[in-house]
């Protein structure tokens, strides 16, 4: 039963909408930001057992499915020679089959963004904490970072296609008016967070260019 | 008459390895069924002295779950709702070739060319799929008060014929649809609601030791179900798996 993989990965997915709406305040420029990430990370007691809880939910995920795979692996030692999708009502997608793809893509994307923004070299904002605008804005100033992080945003997209219903079917939540909207949500937020992060790192690079220019 | 090339997995034993054959069907009549037309290919072999094609079949009206191929890559074939017995040469076309293999899954060991074992699933059903409790003798009608629709949907989950449909289409050899289709059946009614929580349990283990595979959520399974169950059933036999977990005694 995949109980721990859906709660994990919707807590996870709930982790994501907390990041892009923090993320969004980018556009209000670096006071607003900063003082946003100063109230998360210094004003905020709970701060070391939410980052070891997430830590815990991502790693539990991440080795659940990762076994789940293996195990589905040997489920079917000989392949079929010729097999195709049975169409109508299925959900298969090219997302679904490549859950284990996109997840250690994931996984590798994650240990190098953590290590940017959250373990590397810091700038100081006078009005305490980390000056996190200019670290972001230094960062995606990188063609080929920026180029990376849009790929890896797709990825996510991918993911959370398949992986926002199918979180909800494993929990057992399943009901004849239900159902059709959250296959239908779960697609709307993969496209929303993927597209919303993608835009904020488009539009940190073309700001960047722009300053550079003036 | 239509003239067809086939491609036939022949496998002498379940250790023997196996392979794709070719074969030439010729006069097949759009009026047979998938499994009269393999029967004039085997007529044709016997006559040559060669050893016929093996494959299950037993009622070849649909409804006892015994045929078992996966015709041109899905399970039962091109049709929906449809077993491959009940599937007609006329769905294909003169000049075809058609790939046939048998259900692949590591608990339906292959006995020979295109039949597989599938006591797996006698097993998953032995492990608590049934009701022992003594209900009595028949009951005067009406006198177990059961919601229209619940006895519907309890009714749609015993349409399951145990193919294994479910397991060949399925990308990781999952018994789910098969075991929530008997657990919604007999869950759902009060005679085997008594025996819920050791039921889920003792079927979902079972089916973990024979090497089955987990859920996707992709319903490949419900899309080639000859009973077009639906994998909300998957959802109930998981709801069931939380009750027996949180508040059973088994």
């Amino acid at each position: 039963m995949k109980i721990l993989i859906g709660v994990t990965g919707l807590a996870l997915f709930a982790y994501l909408l907390i990041h892009i709406a923090g993320n969004l305040l980018v556009f209000f420029g670096p006071v607003v930001f900063n003082n946003y990430a100063f109230v998360m990370e210094v004003k905020n007691p709970l701060l070391p057992i939410i980052e070891i809880g997430l830590l815990l939910v991502f790693l539990l995920h991440v080795y659940k499915t990762v076994r789940m795979f293996l195990v589905n692996q040997r489920a079917r030692p000989v392949r079929y020679v010729k097999k195709k999708w049975a169409g109508t009502p299925s959900r298969k997608t090219i997302a679904s089959v490549t859950m284990i793809v996109s997840g250690l893509w994931l996984l590798a994307f994650i240990i190098i963004h953590v290590k940017a923004f959250r373990f590397s070299a810091e700038y100081e904002w006078p009005a305490g904490g980390r000056d996190l605008y200019r670290q972001e804005m230094e960062t995606l100033s990188n063609p080929l970072v920026v180029g990376f992080y849009v790929l890896s945003m797709i990825v996510v997209g991918s993911h959370l296609w398949h992986g926002i219903s199918s979180a909800f079917q494993s929990l057992g939540v399943d009901h004849p008016r239900v159902t059709p909207a959250l296959l239908t949500a779960g697609k709307v937020f993969a496209v929303a967070i993927a597209g919303g992060f993608m835009v904020i790192a488009v539009w940190v690079y073309l700001h960047q260019a722009g300053r550079v220019r003036v | 008459m239509m003239r067809l090339t086939l491609k036939i997995w022949r496998q002498a034993s379940t250790t023997a390895a196996g392979r794709l054959v070719d074969y030439t069907a010729d006069r097949v009549s759009p009026d047979m069924s998938f499994l009269e037309m393999l029967d004039v290919v085997n007529e044709g072999l016997i006559k040559k002295g060669e050893d016929a094609i093996a494959f299950d079949s037993d009622c070849r009206e649909g409804i006892c779950g015994t045929c078992s191929l996966v015709v041109n890559g899905i399970a039962h074939g091109p049709d929906r709702g449809t077993t491959v017995c009940q599937l007609h040469m006329r769905r294909f076309k003169d000049g075809d070739t058609i790939t046939v293999e048998p259900w692949r899954a590591k608990a339906f060991p292959v006995v020979k060319d295109l039949v597989v074992d599938r006591s797996a699933f006698d097993r998953i059903v032995t492990a608590g799929g049934y009701i022992s409790i003594n209900v009595g003798g028949a009951q005067d009608g009406n006198t177990i008060p059961i919601a229209k629709d619940v006895v519907e949907t309890a009714m749609d989950s015993a349409a399951c014929i145990g193919c294994g449909a479910c397991v060949a289409a399925c990308k990781n050899a999952s018994a789910h649809l098969f075991m929530s289709a008997k657990i919604s059946h007999l869950s759902l009614l009060p005679q085997g609601k008594i025996e819920r929580h050791r039921r889920v349990m003792a079927m979902i283990n079972q089916a973990d030791a024979e090497g089955f595979g987990s859920c996707s959520n992709e319903g490949e399974c419900e899309a080639v179900c000859p009973k077009e169950i639906p994998i909300s059933n998957i959802a109930r036999m998981t709801r069931e798996y939380f009750r027996a977990m949180f508040v059973g005694e088994y």
